[in-house]
């Protein structure tokens, strides 16, 4: 008998569920989501969301199912290349989420049909869009019945987006505390008075929070409630027009003009995309982290050789002009992805399942360590040992940089504190490493003392 | 046998509440819109494109 595996994040709606069986991942349709999904396969709706990218593709499957007491159907959704989490987006990311969920909404009212969640978990980025990865999140639209996934889209995306655009886009963060979105009475407490003055947020965010606390411990019939066809087109067009007036520009913050601001000069930058161009190209990976990314020059270079590029950096101003570009140049395969370094994602959610952390989603063929390791070392105190474990657990082949005390960004580090780090030098570097990696080659990058290596892990 | 699938979400009391007012107005605005088209198009106006399918492509 072959093994399946239930998705543990995966247990939340009747409807179905995920599970993986010899590596690969299938969804069983329940027999009581039988008529929604047949509205969904036989109306046009599946054929058309599918073909403007907004839902994940998949085939009907003759695996057995994983609980066949309860089984309609299994199918093999295609599969997103990398699974990210919503405080890993930057703001544009969220609201081409945002945009994509509602825009879904607005294709399945015309095939008589709606969504019964609006999960911003639900949406992953396939082929650089936002795309909708549950298949089983569509009903038959009831005449009369009001939307219920309004609340779960006010938590997940609208206040996230709003508090991100007018008070600080660093409160995207709060959605890794709040698994269900941000809650309403938190949002609108944090929101500045000025935002009342604005109709959509005024309504879903501040009214809606009161409405909430009002009739917290009133009981409202379920899914009763006279609201017209036209009344929920308004409702979605509001929520539409209210999120793309939401803006952020990416200005002011830690990197986000980086490269303008070091001491490279062209030959060395031109040397350094030029090597690991050709070291990805060497490896063909299938997948690659991008750790420190930036704007994603480098992760650029890697992608060329048609590996899977995730960008990792830690400042949201980089990743949202990473996904910018991402955008105007359709790439499909990158994905920008805001990540601290010296705390990444943990495991969220029930019994620390429902959400992978960044270690559990890897590893990675190859990862790209460039002028990231004394920001590590000296900046964050992690011992060479320790960063070298690191890399292992998350890679086989590792592209890094080593910057030596003498390059004047180490020395902006260390010009006010003590130096209290006599084993960061090439020497110590390379010894600590080779405990965990063989050196394939190093090269200096011209022009700059900096050395770039390609290790592969024992 | 026609089987309805179970509502899993909890939509809130007030969520659905205020949902339901604020959809009410809302509403009316989408009907004055559908109203107005028919008269423009009563009058010989054409109907401008619908801007569907384009709504993810946008920065």
């Amino acid at each position: 008998m072959t093994k399946s595996e239930k998705i543990s994040a995966s247990f939340r709606d009747p409807s179905g569920f995920l599970f993986s069986r010899n590596g690969v991942l299938y969804r069983q349709v329940n027999r009581a989501y039988s008529s929604d999904y047949a509205r969904l396969m036989d109306s046009g709706l599946y054929a058309k969301l599918t073909k403007l990218g907004l839902l994940i593709p998949h085939a009907e499957s003759d695996q057995a199912p994983a609980e066949s007491e309860s089984a309609f159907k299994v199918i093999q959704p295609e599969r997103a290349p990398f699974i990210s989490y919503p405080y890993e987006w930057s703001f544009s990311q969220l609201k081409d989420a945002a945009l994509a969920t509602l825009s879904i909404q607005k294709h399945a009212m015309k095939f008589e049909m709606s969504l019964k969640d609006a999960s911003a978990y639900n949406i992953q980025f396939v082929h650089g869009k936002a795309t909708l990865i549950d298949t089983l999140s569509f009903e038959i639209y009831k005449e009369s019945e009001p939307w219920i996934a309004y609340k779960q889209f006010c938590q997940h995306f609208l206040a996230p987006l709003a508090l991100m655009s007018v008070r600080d886009v660093r409160l995207s963060q709060l959605l890794r505390v709040y698994i269900d979105g941000i809650p309403l009475d938190l949002a609108s407490k944090l929101l500045p008075a000025k935002t009342k003055f604005n109709f959509g947020l005024l309504t879903h965010i501040h009214i809606h929070a009161s409405a909430q606390k009002r009739y917290s411990d009133k009981a409202v019939a379920p899914r009763k409630g006279g609201m017209s066809k036209q009344a929920l087109t308004g409702l979605i067009e509001s929520l539409e027009s209210t999120i793309k007036k939401l803006t952020w520009k990416p200005a002011g913050t830690e990197w986000g003009d980086y490269y303008e601001n070091t001491n490279y000069v062209d030959s060395a930058f031109e040397h350094k995309k030029q090597l690991v161009k050709e070291l990805a190209a060497e490896k063909k990976p299938n997948l690659v982290w991008d750790l420190g990314g930036n704007t994603g020059v480098f992760s650029r270079e890697a992608a060329s050789s048609g590996a899977f590029t995730v960008s990792f950096d830690i400042d949201p101003a980089a990743v949202e002009q990473n996904y910018r570009t991402v955008k105007t140049k359709k790439e499909q395969n990158i994905l920008p992805l805001v990540l601290d370094l010296t705390n990444p994602s943990p495991a969220l959610g029930w019994d620390n399942t429902e959400r992978d952390s960044f270690g559990a989603r890897g590893p990675a063929d190859m990862a790209l360590a460039l002028a990231v390791i004394h920001h590590l070392a000296i900046s964050n105190n992690v011992p060479l040992t320790q960063l070298a474990d690191f890399f292992a657990a998350r890679c086989k082949w590792l592209v890094i940089e080593f910057v030596p005390k003498s390059d004047s960004q180490v020395k902006k580090l260390l010009a006010s504190r003590e130096d209290i780090f006599p084993n960061y030098t090439r020497a110590g570097f390379e010894s600590a490493f080779t405990e965990r990696f063989n050196i394939r080659k190093s090269e200096s990058v011209r022009d700059s003392e900096r050395i770039l290596y390609l290790m592969e892990r024992k | 046998m026609h089987f309805s699938p179970l509502p899993y979400l909890d939509p809130g009391s007030g969520s659905f509440i205020i949902q339901i007012a604020i959809a009410a107005l809302l509403g009316l605005g989408v009907a004055i819109r559908v109203s107005w088209s028919s008269i423009k198009k009563y009058f010989g106006y054409k109907p401008k494109e619908e801007e569907e399918d384009s709504d993810n492509d946008k920065i």
